[in-house]
């Protein structure tokens, strides 16, 4: 059971940094900022379970909570991109670069 | 038993999880990641917590996922061309209805899925103790930072009305006075 949370924690984390990485839009990448996340919450609930640990279950919720607040201001700043004519997308997004 | 269950839906989560990444359109990328959340909060469940695994359900494939959507729906008219069509394909969407359908029969009725180890739901009593106990001064950060994130939206939403009224965001305060006052831009 153990080696199963493990590797499929792993390979949802591994599909949304992929999700980051190669996706341009700022929208995909918080999709796989979210699915990250999500993983991580499964492997610690199952190994809070296993050490009979309840200070990692209460991490797992405080990591949804901050989780959800992060998605709430990136979907905020996203739509203020959005509403301002720039495009969010990462190739439009190169001000420091240039 | 519960080790094959995890399997299921994990595999679930996995297949919508590589839907999600090769869906061109952003809709349906995320109605496939609204799936994957769903079925990691069976994950969560089968882990042995009951109530993280709501709380997910709640917050992230409730909440964050509903944002996420409205998000893509509220973008101006130009930006809809950067995006595909808006149409989840039906087979996946068939797909997902059917197999969180099984997923939650499966729990409910077959017996051993929601034991954990050690029985489900033996450390989810403490966790409301270690939140207000220990990790106080953690819960009182995350509620205040839930706290600024509703602030953030609701301080753009202002600034979009009066940016509409034509005034100027730092102009009047309270917004009420804002359509009383002549010379001030608002109230026409």
């Amino acid at each position: 059971m153990n080696a199963t949370v493990l590797q499929v924690g792993v390979l949802l984390f591994t599909l949304g940094l992929g999700m980051v990485v190669l996706r341009g839009q700022l929208l995909a990448m918080l999709l796989g900022i979210e699915l990250m996340v999500g993983a991580v919450n499964v492997i610690l609930t199952y190994h809070a379970n296993l050490f009979g640990d309840p200070k990692a279950l209460a991490a797992v919720v405080l990591i949804i909570c901050v989780a959800a607040a992060e998605a709430v201001l990136g979907l905020c700043l996203i739509l203020k991109l959005h509403h301002g004519g720039i495009p969010a997308e990462t190739e439009s997004l190169a001000e420091l670069r240039d | 038993m519960r080790e094959l269950a995890f399997y299921f839906v994990g595999a679930g989560a996995i297949v919508f999880s590589l839907g999600m990444l090769v869906q061109r359109s952003l809709y349906a990328a995320a109605v496939c990641l609204l799936m994957a959340l769903l079925q990691t909060a069976v994950m969560l469940s089968l882990a042995g917590s009951p109530l993280v695994g709501c709380i997910q359900l709640i917050v992230s494939a409730g909440g964050v996922m509903v944002l996420v959507v409205v998000a893509i729906m509220a973008a101006p008219s130009q930006a809809k061309a950067m995006w595909a069509r808006f149409a989840v394909p039906k087979p996946l969407a068939a797909a997902g209805v059917l197999v969180l359908a099984a997923e939650l029969l499966a729990l409910i009725t077959l017996p051993g899925l929601s034991g954990g180890v050690p029985p489900a739901g033996a450390l989810d009593a403490k966790v409301g103790a270690v939140l207000f106990g220990s990790y106080a001064v953690a819960t009182e950060a995350a509620a205040l930072v839930l706290f600024l994130a509703a602030l953030a939206v609701v301080g753009q939403e202002e600034n979009d009305f009066m940016k509409r009224r034509g005034v100027s965001p730092h102009g009047c305060f309270p917004l009420a006075a804002c359509g009383t006052r002549p010379g001030r831009g608002g109230g026409k």
